[in-house]
Order: structure tokens, then C-alpha cells, then sequence
């Protein structure tokens, strides 16, 4: 963090204060359960007229942003960031805003089913007691080698219930896997810092001290790690320091909505991220004069540039800018990692650091604090090991599967065969919230509460360089018959006695929760301090967690990562396509987002989109190959092919089609899933006329994906070469821009 | 269309011969006794046949189906069932507004104006043309309703005392526009009703039945004594005269709804005349459908309406479409002169854009075409070839006022938000209000004269052949 | 300032308080077009969906979009930077004169635009006239119809409806709507400052979108007070406003890039 304070920013801390204080508002200890009343009936603090304010934890993605809930009569109205928050300092991002959506959705999972595996969402209702009585045999009458968890990134606190109890009886330890996750990967991310550091972990980019930023595909503005934080990173460091704007350069095949705030945006083959670092590396080394060390010696300039297509003075351009800035930062991420070559990738970019000696300092890479109650990273499962277990579990290694917060069956592609690992396991109880893919083919639903009704907190792996711990309060009692799943457990294991018992000794939830937080009591750097449980317990509620008062950068000593020599090897592209694919994770919708109906209409912030998916396709490959703007076509890989309509998007490589992830959801919602009916009365001239599946909204990239991984086991999803083949439909894509006035369609050339 | 090709045959004859012109081919010394043609004028109105009957009822099913029913639907869903959106919030329903309105006008110019000027061919046709006033009004008055977001409250935009002192804004130009329509409503009206007395009291005194006490109580006692001539000359005169300034003012009027907007394409100062000018436009157009239209299709208009008429109607229109060509050049060509980016962009767009056959359409149908025929009497004496020439220009002028209001507004200062209008309920719509006026005047036309028999009569008297040596010469004598 | 704009003959004393009360900047080089202000709006102010074909016609119920161009051909191609287009709450609006029923006039208190959604009655004449375009209109009861997803179980019932604010008036079908520079935080933080017997001070509250905004890209407050920091980052050399030359003395500042 900067040392001096600026005037915005004091500022920004006097507000952050001044809200703080009117929300220091937080379910008492007493008052662990809220009924949902009438409004004749409310709770006695909840006055007419006045809002309630609760602090807790975003669950749209894993990041942990603190949230504060403005409630009233018992509902919560609006979502706004924690200011006191380390994270996020009070922002949020759309999809966080967005979260409200998902509480009162429509379709949710009312109450716990007994479910026909694929078919529609059971209507009947089971009672509490009898899912207990199923949890608690599933779990003691399974051999316990046999039970597999898999839980989805957040929250935290069931991770930590779920291993503490496999680890009691000695099943295997839980799985946590999304498709964020996926997309991020944060196993490359995590291998090349041990590689190269010696200790794995989440690297931290600070972007605010930076003065210019070298971003080799990372999405940091939309989905990736922390985009609140990471947001708020990059414009303190364009508007941060009054004397100098900072610089942005990314390297990205097609120009993503972080791409769209780079001063220079320059395309290149996918694949290639790598080798552009290590060239730019040794003209930055020998711009500064000297020798090029040991990573950066060997590598051909030409060669580099003849591949990569950036030309050799854009290279030398850029190598100039970055030599003459004073804190330089190199980010890896996004496409360039989801490459066959993606871990060299990441070390090569990670090792250019090194060489700009920028470790430990302010404006350069840190190592993202562990949380406080962490022993050490626990990143989620790669899709290497996600493949793995897909392996046990067709071998029949799995009896028994928990799935909780993740929906498998959509997020990873079809190739990796979770579908038919997962009809092969005898009993799948899922905890899931919505009636997603995965929970519609479980044999039983045992719905949790959706975030904002829930108990919990989350572990910030990075945003922040302060130690962070989320925690999250229900903000509303629940609206429909849900349990919370840690409860679930805890009474399920009473149940089955024994180790179970044992395991997790816990009246419920909450009591589980402060046996986690009880190590904090008496820290004196934190954010508060309080002598005993149920003090310290009701400030956790009323803060929105506990974080480190300062941030703690650590000493990182690069120094091997430059004497090491790095070789980038050929990416490689499975299929024979002439098209590179580029799936990308929506920036809008998220992995989650496509049930919450004020998602689906936010327009992408490229293409303007709404409610659907498109393939982004240069306009001079699209003319080449007979499409245009809302063609539907198909996308064939060696895994699989989808339909989905044709944007014509300036900003993209020829050779490259980029696709958002997010949408072609076969359940999870009528907002999901199928269009919604409109009245098509007196529809005598259509405008726009939906054609094409109408029980689908939009298209899923994860069909077409095939199981190759990098080196680090993080899936190569960018790492595909497609066809596209016509197939003579249209599908009107919903866009807030104008054609007319933005591309100048049916409009004379002149502009 | 016997009738035509019978008075085209006629026409020739006239031509072929070396004879001088006829006096007689023209109404005014072609005198029937008055019995007679009362009975003319009365015949005409109790003859229907199953045609008059089968078109009624189609009209009648049109109406209550493209009108009412999807009005009705349309005040229950909510405008979304129309095509109006960002950033066209102003569709097809001004549209008809503006072209109704366009239509009345020829109704009062035609009677008030040639009235004034003591015009004779006006006689036989100003009940007609006052007819069209009303009813185009009407459906005005309906369009403007339909486009209203929530009609059920429109009687907010009158100035009602209410308690809490809530009142209309007069610095709107719609303000303007309403306050514009109603007066003019009410004194186009009030115009059409004072001339039709002598001619109710005339069907009244020759009628039995329902028919007599409908026009006893409309006739409202009228005899026809010198002092009633004299209190409704008076005040014929009173009204041709207010009407006028009315009729001007309420085109312009309505053009500033357009002209006092912030918007490229609209902010012009010479809108004024211009809607003036393109009302005059299509409503003598009208006029020319509705004279060929009633003598096809009613008993002894042939001897009403003569070709003299439609040649002095064409006359007319020749003369409008030059006006109208002047101030369709001066506003284009000044805005393009402007060289303003966004009307920059605008005229492109009309001229280039996917709506451009409707451009090229409006300016050969409204500014190519009629000179080009209208300048010969050929042309001018053909009912039918008039008529089309009148379809077509209303044809055009539809197209004009299409044009100015939703492909316009497509196109405005933040190009992000530029999108095509495409007009969906309103359609049936458009078909409702065309269909309703089409009823009244089919209803109308055998209820009340649409030949104002007196003044046919008054003109006749005035006019007469004296016998000069052997020539006839027509002479007019001053009546007042 | 206590100039009635209502009244004929304010253009000049408009002209004179051209800075206004409330303001806003939006730096457009940080901007980074995420839509969470565009989801903000959404929650804090009721905005409706309309489902997929109403909102690719046009009839998107955004009262902040989000607006890009390109600049340039492949290669060399740039997004324009990201430009949030809401309300400019105009000192000299063009949308107010042309209402006939004062539904949308100007507030002599707050010096913004307002919008009476029970006076209006739908003429759209507002929304045409807006040089901004960045009026809404609620073509249909969009918050009630069954096939926006409130029928659940073959019942009609509206669980999305618990979201709603209560202090946020929900528009029904055939009434015009815009931003509103969140008036209803303006008037709760007025309400507490005099309860309190103080002013509104700098930062105390701000709009749903400047309050979301991860960038802090928006700044909120009041234009007229020179030390305060929406003032201070108005005047800098980068800020524009948007069609300047209509004289609409638009209240929000765009800081450009460089």
C-alpha cells in the first residue's frame, strides 16, 4: 500500500468510516435463527421505515468481498460493498450487486427432494428429519474410502467442516472445483511461484504502485482472482499518482474488456504469450545495458516475432517504454495459461518480473497473505485433478458423492466424461441451492440457503496484502424450507455417532464457525480485538470479518528465477481446425450468474449482448467464410461442436474465435435456460424474431473443449483449433448498441 | 366506372368538335328546377344497393376489430405491442396524426377560403370537403390518443380545476397543439354544420319517418325566411373567415411539435409553412379521391360533379405542389447547408439508408410526378387519373410524415442508441382509423346532402346565358 | 439560487447558475465498463428487466448504459473508452419545457430534473427531445408480467418483488423514467444532517453507481461547493461535458483519457 495518503483517499477512509458506523448492526448472539415473519409480526429491532444493515460475504465468486445488506421489514433491498473491507473497500462488481437476484429467484429448491436422476425438479417435498437420517447413513454405512466430497470455491467454512470430518474418519479429503477456478488457472498460477519462489502460493499484482503494466492475456478487470481488487489496483495506478498516468499493454489474441482499457492492445497468436515475454525481457535487459541473464539469453527476437506475429518494432517499442518506466509489472493470465505451454508461460512472465526486480515491493508481485485461520494455499482442484477423480469415480472408487456449491455437469467439458462418471455412482446427495444441471441428475437435493441466508465465512486468497477473513451472516431468514449444509452435516454425523459424532462436536453451524474463529481472540494486529468468544464472535458478525491491520509483504527473493533457463515450448492445438478457440468466462454473468434475470441484461461490456451467447469473429474471416453478424454456425472441434451466432467483432486475430462461458444452460431456471415466452399477439412484422433451439439460451464452450492440460494440470482451454461450418439460421443477438450507429450498418461509407 | 369511361367518351367528343364550348357543360348554366334537384339530392341518398351494404359491413367489422378491440388491447398490454422504442418514442400513431390533420385541412381550405373569394366551382363539393375535416380530425384526435403511454389520464392535459392547482404546461408545443385541434374541431365543426341547415330543412320538409325527426331536430326550425338567411349568411361568413387563420395555424402548430424539438432533422424554422403547405398537399389529393369516389358511386353526381370541377381542383393541386416543392427544397437544402454533423448524418441516412425508397418514393410521388401530368387538362379533366394522382401524393405524403417522425428519430446525437423503427399493432391500427373514416363518410353520405343544394342552387341563379345576338354569354350577377 | 425554472424568462438566471447543486464526473480513463454501476442502478432504483427482445429492440430499462465505439481497423483497432451515459440532469433540460402536464420539472431545492411518474401520462415527448437519450420508457408492466419469470409452480406469485426499495416508487406501464441522481439518498441524507442541525458534508452519502463503482470512476456531490471533491476533479483540464454546445448545461463532467 502506498505510504502517503492521498486527499481522495483520505477521503474514501473518512466515508468508509462514517458508514461503518452506521452499520454496526449484526444478528446477535441470541438471535442465531430469524424466523420469517409477516410483516405484522417483525423481528423487534426491524422498525417500519428504517433500514437494517448487515454485514457479511459476497458468494457470487471465491474473492470474499465483505458485503453490507441494507434490510428492511425482514427483506434485504440492496447490496453494497463493506467499506471496512480490505478486499474491496466497499465496491462491488455487478454480478455482487446481482446476488439479491438469486435469493428471490424464482427457481430455487424449496425444500429437500428425492430427485429422479435428469428429470425435472421432484415436486414432493421430504421433511428434515428423513434427510438426516439419509446424510447419516450415506456417510457411516459407505466405507469411508468410498465418500468423496465435492464442494464449489466458496464457502470456506463447509470446506473446512467437511475436512476437518473426512479427515476424522479417514475418507478422502473434499474436492473444490469451479469453473472460475478453471478458467483462472490457479495451479499454474501457484506451480511457477513455486518453481520459481520455492513456495507455492497465490501471487498478488500490485497494480495500484505499478507504472506500467505488461498484461500477457490476464483478465484481471472482469473475472479473474479478484477483479473488485484488482479493479481498484489498476485505477489507482492510471489515476492514483497525480504526476504520472500509469501504462497499460496487453497481449491478448482478441480484445478482452481488460484488453479494451489498454493503451496498446496488440493481438498476437495464442501460444506465443510466453516467447513475446522472453524477447521483451532481453531487449528491456539489454536497453538497460548489460547482459540478458540466463532466462532471457536464448531466445531469438525474429523468431519470437515471425511467430507471435507482434512485429519486431512494437517489440522493441514496448521493450523501450518498459525500460524507461520506473516500477514495470508483468502480469500472466487468462488464455496465455490456459495453454499446452501455459506453465512456461507463466514463468517466463513471472522470472521478466525478476528481471525488472520488482518482488516484495510496492507496484510489483507479492505473495498474497495466507488468511488467518489458513495453514497454508489450498488452491481448488485443476482440471488434471478433476480428470483424476473423474477416474476414481468411473472406476466405482466412489459410493458415495456430496456435491455442494459446484455444478460439474456444466462447467467442465463434456470430454472429461463427468457425465457418465457420475451416473455411475450409486448415490449423489447434492446440497445445491438452484436446480442446476448437476442437481437435477443427483439422486437427492438437500438445498442449502443461498448466500445471503447463511452462516459462513471466506478466506481471501488474494486482493488484499492483508491477512483477511470474510465473514458472512444471514441477512434475511430463509425464504423457503432450506438448511444450511453444515448444519446438515453436523447433525447427520450426531446421527451416525461414533467418529462422526466425534468429528464435528458441534451444537450447529454457528457454534462450528466460532471454533474456527477462536485462534483470533486476543490478536492485537487485527481489525478488533476481543477477550471472549461471544464478544469477539458478534464484532466478527457486525465487521464482516477480521483482517490484519496492515499488510504484510513478505521478503521474496526471486533471485534463481533469473539464473534459470527458460524454455517456451511449442503450444499445441488439439484438432485440425483452422481456428483457434478461445473460450473466455463471461464478464457479466460469471460462472453462476446466468440465473439472476438482471445479469442476463446487463450487456456484455464488448459486444453489448444480452441474454445470449455469440462467437466473436474478425469481420474479414467472417466475410471469408460467407457468415455475418447473427449467422448461426456451427463450432466443430476433436470434442464436440456447438451452434451459436456470429458477432462480428473487430478487436479479434483472424485466426482466433472467441466465445463467452456462462450461458447454454439445460436447467438452473427459466432465466437460464429456455427464452422466456413472450406474447407473440399481432407479431405481423417480427423484429428480430428469435429462431433457432428454443428450449436453450445460448451456448456452452465447455462442449467443445477437449481434456489437455498443461503442465501444471490446469486445463488447456485455449488450447483447441475448430472449424466452423454454416448452418444457414439466424439468431438475433440482443444488443444494446446501435449497429447503425456503431458498425455504420445501412449507412453510407462516409463517416 | 361507367360513369367514367362514359364522361371520358364525352370528353373526346368535346375536344373532337369544332363547336364552341358549351356553356352548359358547366354546372352553373346547366339550371335544374329546384323540385327536381332536391329530389336528386334526395334519391341520392335513400339509394344503397348490396354493394354500399357489403363494403359497410366489412368497414364496420374493420373498425371495431382494427380499432376498438386492438386499442383496447393495446390500453390493457401496454404500448410494448407497438414498435415504438429508444430511440424512436414517437411512432406511427403521430404519423397518423399529422396525416389526418394534413387531410382536414383541404375540407376547410376548399369551402372557407374559395368561400371567401367567391371561387364558384367550390359549390358542389365544399360539403364533401367539410366532411373530410371532421372525420380526418377525428381520427387525429384518436391517433393522438393511442400514442399516449396512459390514456386513461388524458384529461390531465386539459386545464380542469382541481384541487391541487395542477395545471397543463403551456410551454409545451403539445399544449399548443391540443388547445390548436380542439378550437379547430369545434370551428370546423361549428363551419360544416351552419351551411348544412337549409339543406336539413330541405331533406326534412321531403322526408317521413325517423328520417323527418332527425332532421327536424337537426334542421332546428329553420324555414328559410329572409331574417334566418340573412342571421346565417352572416354568420357563415363570420366563420369562413375566423376559420382560416385556425386552419394555418393549427399545421404550424403542429409542426412545432417537430420544429421546437432539440433534434437534427426537426429543429427547423420553415416547418411552419412546410406542414401547411404538405397539408394542403394530400388533403386536395383527398379531395380528388373523394369527388371520384362519390360520382362512381352515388346516383346523379354526374351532374353535380363535372369535370370542370376535377380541372379546377387539378388547377389547385399544381399550384400547391409547386409551394409544397419550394419548401421542400428550402428546409432540405438549408439543413444540409447547415452542415451540422448530426443532420449531417441524418440526411444520409434518408437518402442512403435502408429507408431510402421511401425517399425516393415521397419526393417522385409528392414533387416529380404532378407537375408532370398536372400541367395538362387532359389529365385534369380525368376523374380517375385525378384520383390517382391524389392516391399517389397521399401515398407520398404518408411516406413525408413517416419519414420525419420515426426514421428521424433513428437517428440523434448519441449514435449508440441509433435503431430502426418497425411498426407492429400499429399497423391494424392505421387500418382502424382509415377504415373509420371511410364508415363516416359511407353513414354520412345517407344521412345528410353531401351536395349543399342551395348553394348549387344560389350559384345557378346568380349565373345565367343572355342571349347577346345570336351568341349566348355566360354573365354572373353580384348576389349581395 | 432560488431561480423557479419553471417559469418563462429563467434561461438567463439559468445560464448564471450554471453550475448547478449536485454533480458528477465520471473518469472515463478508469472506467472499465464492468456494468456494475448498470447493476447498482438496477437494485437500488427498481429498474425492470424486459427479457431478450425487448431489450435487443431497444427497450432496455437502464438508466446508466455503458457506451463504446471503435476507433481504428484490425490491427491497430482501440475501444473508445467506456462512457456511462446517464441522466446529465440538465440546468437547462430540453426534456422539461415539453411535457403538458409538468411531469418532468425541474426541482428549484435539488436544482435536477425530476420525473412524476404519477403525473406523467406517456406522451414520450421528454424522451425525444433528450439529446442524451437516456430516458426510459415503461413500455409494458414489466415488474408483473408472468412471463418475466413471476409464475412459479403454475402460481402467480412475485418473488422478485422482495427486492424491491421501498423508497423507490415501482413504475407501472405508460410512464417515463430516468435517472435520478438516487434522490431518494439525497433526501435521506439531508434528513439526518438536519436532524442532526448540521450540513451535508462532502462524501457523507452518493449514488448507487458511484457507491458500486470497484474503479471509482463516479464521484458524486455537490458541484457548487468548490472544495468539494466532485468540484475539484470537474475542473480539472480533462473534464467535458457532452453536447456542451446545446446549452443544456449538463451537471455531469466527463474526465477523458491522457
Amino acid at each position: 500500500m502506498s505510504q502517503k495518503i492521498s486527499r481522495r483517499d483520505f477521503l474514501k477512509l473518512a466515508t468508509a468510516g462514517a458508514a461503518t458506523t452506521a452499520v454496526l448492526t449484526g444478528c446477535g448472539p441470541a438471535s442465531r435463527y430469524v424466523t420469517r415473519q409477516p410483516y405484522t409480526k417483525m423481528p423487534e429491532y426491524t422498525y417500519n421505515g428504517l433500514s437494517t444493515y448487515y454485514a457479511t460475504t459476497c458468494r457470487e465468486c471465491a474473492a470474499g468481498c465483505g458485503l453490507i445488506v441494507r434490510t428492511m421489514q425482514g427483506r434485504a433491498i440492496k447490496v453494497e460493498g463493506n467499506p471496512a473491507n480490505p478486499i474491496n473497500l466497499g465496491k462491488t462488481c455487478a454480478r455482487g450487486q446481482a446476488t439479491l437476484h438469486g435469493l428471490y429467484n424464482p427457481d430455487r429448491v424449496e425444500f429437500p427432494v428425492k430427485q429422479a436422476r435428469g428429470a425435472a425438479l421432484a415436486t414432493t417435498a421430504m421433511t428434515w428429519d428423513e434427510t438426516f437420517q439419509i446424510v447419516s447413513d450415506a456417510l457411516s454405512k459407505t466405507n469411508a474410502s468410498e465418500v468423496a466430497f465435492l464442494l464449489g470455491t466458496a464457502s470456506d467454512h463447509l470446506f473446512d467442516l467437511v475436512t476437518d470430518l473426512t479427515k476424522a474418519v479417514g475418507a478422502p479429503a473434499p474436492i473444490r472445483f469451479g469453473a472460475l477456478s478453471m478458467f483462472e488457472s490457479r495451479a499454474t498460477l501457484s506451480k511457477a511461484v513455486e518453481n520459481l519462489l520455492g513456495e507455492a502460493g497465490l501471487p498478488f499484482f500490485d497494480l495500484a504502485g505499478a507504472d506500467l503494466v505488461v498484461s500477457f492475456g490476464s483478465n484481471f478487470l472482469e473475472t479473474w482472482l479478484s477483479p473488485v481488487a484488482y479493479t481498484r489496483g489498476f485505477s489507482k495506478m492510471r489515476r492514483g499518482n497525480t504526476q504520472k498516468r500509469g501504462y497499460f499493454i496487453q497481449f491478448e489474441s482478441q480484445m478482452s474488456q481488460t484488453a479494451a482499457k489498454a493503451d496498446e492492445w496488440i493481438p498476437l497468436l495464442p501460444g506465443t504469450e510466453g516467447l513475446v515475454a522472453l524477447a521483451l525481457g532481453r531487449l528491456v535487459a539489454e536497453a538497460k545495458g548489460g547482459a540478458a541473464p540466463r532466462a532471457f539469453a536464448s531466445v531469438n527476437i525474429e523468431e519470437v516475432s515471425a511467430k507471435s506475429g507482434v512485429s519486431l518494432e512494437q517489440l522493441e517499442h514496448i521493450a523501450g517504454l518498459i525500460a524507461q518506466a520506473q516500477t514495470p509489472l508483468a502480469i500472466p493470465g487468462g488464455q496465455a495459461l490456459g495453454q499446452s505451454n501455459g506453465l512456461s508461460t507463466a514463468e517466463a512472465v513471472l522470472a521478466f518480473n525478476a528481471l525488472v526486480d520488482n518482488y516484495g515491493k510496492p507496484g510489483g508481485v507479492l505473495m498474497s497473505p495466507l488468511s488467518p485461520n489458513e495453514d497454508a494455499y489450498h488452491r481448488p482442484a485443476s482440471a488434471k485433478e478433476m480428470a483424476d477423480f473423474i477416474a476414481t469415480m468411473k472406476s466405482g472408487g466412489v459410493k458415495t458423492l456430496f456435491i455442494h456449491g459446484v455444478n460439474p455437469l456444466f462447467e467442465l467439458p463434456k470430454s472429461l466424461g463427468f457425465v457418465e462418471a457420475f451416473a455411475s455412482v450409486p448415490t449423489v446427495i447434492s446440497f445445491a441451492t438452484f436446480p442446476d444441471e448437476t442437481a437435477l441428475a443427483s439422486d437427492y437435493i438437500f438445498p442449502d440457503h443461498q448466500g445471503l441466508e447463511a452462516w459462513g465465512y471466506q478466506r481471501s486468497a488474494t486482493g488484499a496484502m492483508q491477512s483477511v477473513l470474510s465473514g458472512a451472516q444471514p441477512v434475511v431468514s430463509p425464504m423457503h424450507d432450506t438448511r444450511s449444509t453444515a448444519d446438515v452435516l453436523i447433525e447427520a454425523a450426531r446421527l451416525a455417532g461414533g467418529k462422526f459424532a466425534e468429528a464435528l462436536p458441534f451444537t450447529d453451524e454457528v457454534a462450528f464457525i466460532r471454533s474456527k474463529i477462536a485462534n483470533l481472540i486476543g490478536r492485537a494486529d487485527g481489525s478488533f480485538v476481543a477477550p471472549e468468544i461471544n464478544t469477539f464472535a458478534s464484532y466478527f458478525q457486525q465487521n464482516g470479518g477480521w483482517w490484519s491491520a496492515a499488510g504484510d509483504s513478505g521478503s521474496l527473493s526471486p533471485a534463481g528465477a533469473l539464473g534459470k533457463s527458460i524454455a517456451i515450448e511449442e503450444a499445441e492445438f488439439a484438432g485440425d481446425g483452422e481456428f483457434f478457440f478461445v473460450p473466455f468466462v463471461s464478464p457479466t454473468l460469471g460462472e453462476a450468474g446466468a440465473n439472476k434475470p438482471w445479469l442476463q441484461e446487463l450487456p456484455d461490456p464488448m459486444t453489448t449482448v444480452m441474454w445470449n451467447s455469440w462467437v466473436a469473429i474478425n469481420p474479414e474471416t467472417a466475410h471469408h467464410l460467407g457468415v455475418e453478424n447473427d449467422d448461426v454456425v456451427k463450432i466443430i472441434s476433436e470434442a464436440g461442436e456447438v451452434e451459436v451466432a456470429v458477432y462480428e467483432y473487430p478487436a479479434i486475430h483472424p485466426e482466433v474465435v472467441a466465445m463467452p462461458f456462462g450461458q447454454g444452460h439445460t436447467a438452473y431456471g427459466r432465466f437460464a435456460t429456455s427464452k422466456l415466452p413472450q406474447d407473440r399477439f399481432m407479431d405481423l412484422v417480427p423484429y428480430g424474431g428469435l429462431i433457432g433451439d428454443a428450449t436453450k439460451r445460448g451456448a456452452n464452450p465447455a462442449d467443445v473443449l477437449g481434456a489437455h492440460f498443461n503442465k501444471a494440470g490446469d486445463l488447456a482451454f485455449a488450447g483447441m483449433k475448430v472449424k466452423i461450418e454454416k448452418t444457414g439460421r439466424k439468431q438475433y443477438l440482443s444488443r444494446l448498441e446501435s449497429r447503425i450507429g456503431v458498425y455504420g450498418e445501412g449507412f453510407p461509407e462516409e463517416k | 366506372m361507367t360513369a367514367t369511361s362514359k364522361y371520358l367518351s364525352g370528353a373526346h367528343e368535346a375536344h373532337d368538335s369544332h363547336h364552341e364550348e358549351d356553356p352548359k357543360q358547366y354546372l352553373m348554366y346547366d339550371p335544374k328546377p329546384r323540385g327536381e334537384m332536391n329530389a336528386m339530392v334526395m334519391e341520392s341518398m335513400h339509394t344503397t344497393s348490396w354493394k354500399f351494404w357489403v363494403v359497410l359491413g366489412v368497414l364496420a367489422f374493420l373498425v371495431v376489430t382494427c380499432f376498438f378491440f386492438a386499442w383496447g388491447y393495446m390500453i390493457d398490454e401496454g404500448l410494448y405491442v407497438g414498435g415504438v422504442m429508444r430511440p424512436a418514442y414517437w411512432g406511427v400513431f403521430l404519423v397518423n396524426t399529422v396525416f389526418w390533420i394534413g387531410i382536414s385541412h383541404a375540407g376547410t381550405f376548399i369551402s372557407a377560403i374559395l368561400r371567401v373569394f367567391k371561387a364558384e366551382f367550390r359549390r358542389p363539393f365544399t360539403r364533401a370537403a367539410e366532411l373530410m375535416t371532421t372525420f380526418g380530425l377525428i381520427q387525429a384526435g384518436a391517433s393522438i390518443f393511442m400514442h399516449m403511454g396512459r390514456v386513461w389520464l388524458s384529461y390531465w392535459m386539459f386545464p380542469i380545476p382541481n384541487a391541487r392547482q395542477l395545471w397543463p404546461n403551456f410551454h409545451s408545443p403539445l399544449m399548443w397543439d391540443l388547445l390548436a385541434i380542439s378550437t379547430y374541431v369545434l370551428g370546423s365543426t361549428m363551419y360544416l354544420f351552419l351551411p348544412l341547415i337549409p339543406d336539413l330543412a330541405m331533406a326534412r320538409d321531403r322526408s317521413t319517418g325517423w328520417r323527418k325527426t332527425f332532421y327536424k331536430i337537426l334542421a332546428l326550425g329553420f324555414r328559410g325566411t329572409e331574417g334566418e338567411w340573412r342571421h346565417l349568411t352572416v354568420a357563415m361568413n363570420f366563420f369562413a373567415f375566423a376559420i382560416i387563420p385556425v386552419m394555418f395555424s393549427v399545421h404550424t402548430i403542429v409542426s412545432w411539435d417537430f420544429a421546437m424539438a432539440m433534434r437534427p432533422g426537426w429543429s427547423s424554422s420553415v416547418f411552419g409553412p412546410y406542414f401547411v403547405l404538405g397539408a394542403l398537399h394530400s388533403g386536395m389529393g383527398a379531395v380528388a379521391m373523394v369527388l371520384f369516389v362519390m360520382r362512381a358511386t352515388m346516383k346523379h353526381m354526374d351532374y353535380f360533379i363535372r369535370k370542370e370541377h376535377f380541372d379546377a381542383l387539378g388547377k389547385l393541386m399544381l399550384m400547391v405542389t409547386f409551394a409544397y416543392t419550394y419548401f421542400f427544397f428550402n428546409d432540405y437544402i438549408v439543413q444540409w447547408y447547415g452542415g451540422d454533423k448530426a443532420t449531417d448524418n441524418l440526411l444520409h441516412w434518408l437518402e442512403e439508408g435502408p429507408m431510402a425508397w421511401m425517399f425516393i418514393q415521397f419526393v417522385f410521388f409528392n414533387i416529380v410526378i404532378p407537375p408532370l401530368l398536372l400541367w395538362s387538362k387532359k389529365v385534369r379533366e380525368t376523374p380517375w387519373l385525378l384520383a390517382l394522382i391524389g392516391l399517389m401524393i397521399n401515398v407520398g405524403m404518408y411516406w413525408e410524415r413517416y419519414l420525419i417522425i420515426p426514421v428521424m428519430l433513428t437517428i440523434n446525437r448519441m449514435p449508440f442508441t441509433w435503431k430502426l423503427f418497425q411498426p407492429r399493432i400499429e399497423v391494424f391500427l392505421t387500418i382502424g382509423t382509415f377504415s373509420m373514416f371511410l364508415l363516416f363518410y359511407m353513414i354520412v353520405s345517407r344521412l345528410i346532402p353531401l351536395i349543399p343544394v342551395w348553394e348549387v342552387q344560389e350559384g345557378q341563379m346568380t349565373h345565367s346565358l343572355r342571349k347577346v345576338g345570336k351568341a349566348k354569354l355566360p354573365t354572373i350577377s353580384e348576389f349581395e | 439560487m432560488t431561480v423557479d425554472l419553471n417559469l418563462v424568462g429563467a434561461k438567463g438566471a439559468i445560464a448564471e447558475a450554471a453550475q448547478g447543486k449536485w454533480g458528477m464526473t465520471i473518469d472515463q480513463d478508469i472506467c472499465t465498463g464492468c456494468q456494475a454501476c448498470v447493476a447498482a442502478c438496477a437494485m437500488e432504483n427498481n429498474l425492470a428487466f424486459v427479457g431478450e427482445e425487448d431489450a435487443g429492440y431497444g427497450r432496455t430499462q437502464h438508466w446508466i448504459r455503458i457506451e463504446r465505439f471503435w476507433d481504428g481497423e484490425y490491427p491497430h483497432v482501440q475501444a473508445t473508452p467506456f462512457q456511462p451515459m446517464l441522466c446529465q440532469q440538465c440546468g437547462h433540460a430540453p426534456c422539461e419545457p415539453v411535457c403538458p402536464v409538468f411531469a418532468t420539472p425541474h426541482s428549484p431545492a435539488e436544482d435536477l430534473n425530476l420525473q412524476v411518474y404519477n403525473r406523467c401520462v406517456g406522451t414520450r415527448y421528454c424522451a425525444n427531445n433528450c439529446p442524451y437519450q437516456v430516458r426510459s420508457f415503461n413500455w409494458r408492466d414489466y415488474h408483473t408480467v408472468p412471463e418475466l419469470g413471476n409464475m412459479v409452480n403454475g402460481t402467480l406469485v412475485f418473488p422478485l418483488h422482495n427486492q424491491l426499495n421501498p423508497d423507490v416508487t415501482v413504475r407501472r406501464r405508460g410512464v417515463m423514467e430516468k435517472c435520478t441522481f438516487c434522490i431518494q439518498r439525497i433526501h435521506k441524507a439531508q434528513d439526518k444532517a438536519k436532524s442532526e442541525g448540521r450540513e451535508v458534508e462532502d462524501g457523507e452519502f452518493t449514488t448507487a453507481c458511484a457507491q458500486a463503482c470497484p474503479a471509482s470512476a463516479i464521484t458524486f456531490g455537490r458541484v457548487d461547493h468548490p472544495e468539494s471533491l466532485v468540484s475539484q476533479l470537474a475542473h480539472q483540464e480533462r473534464g467535458v461535458k457532452h453536447l456542451e454546445e446545446l446549452n443544456t448545461l449538463p451537471r455531469v463532467t466527463y474526465l477523458k483519457e491522457g
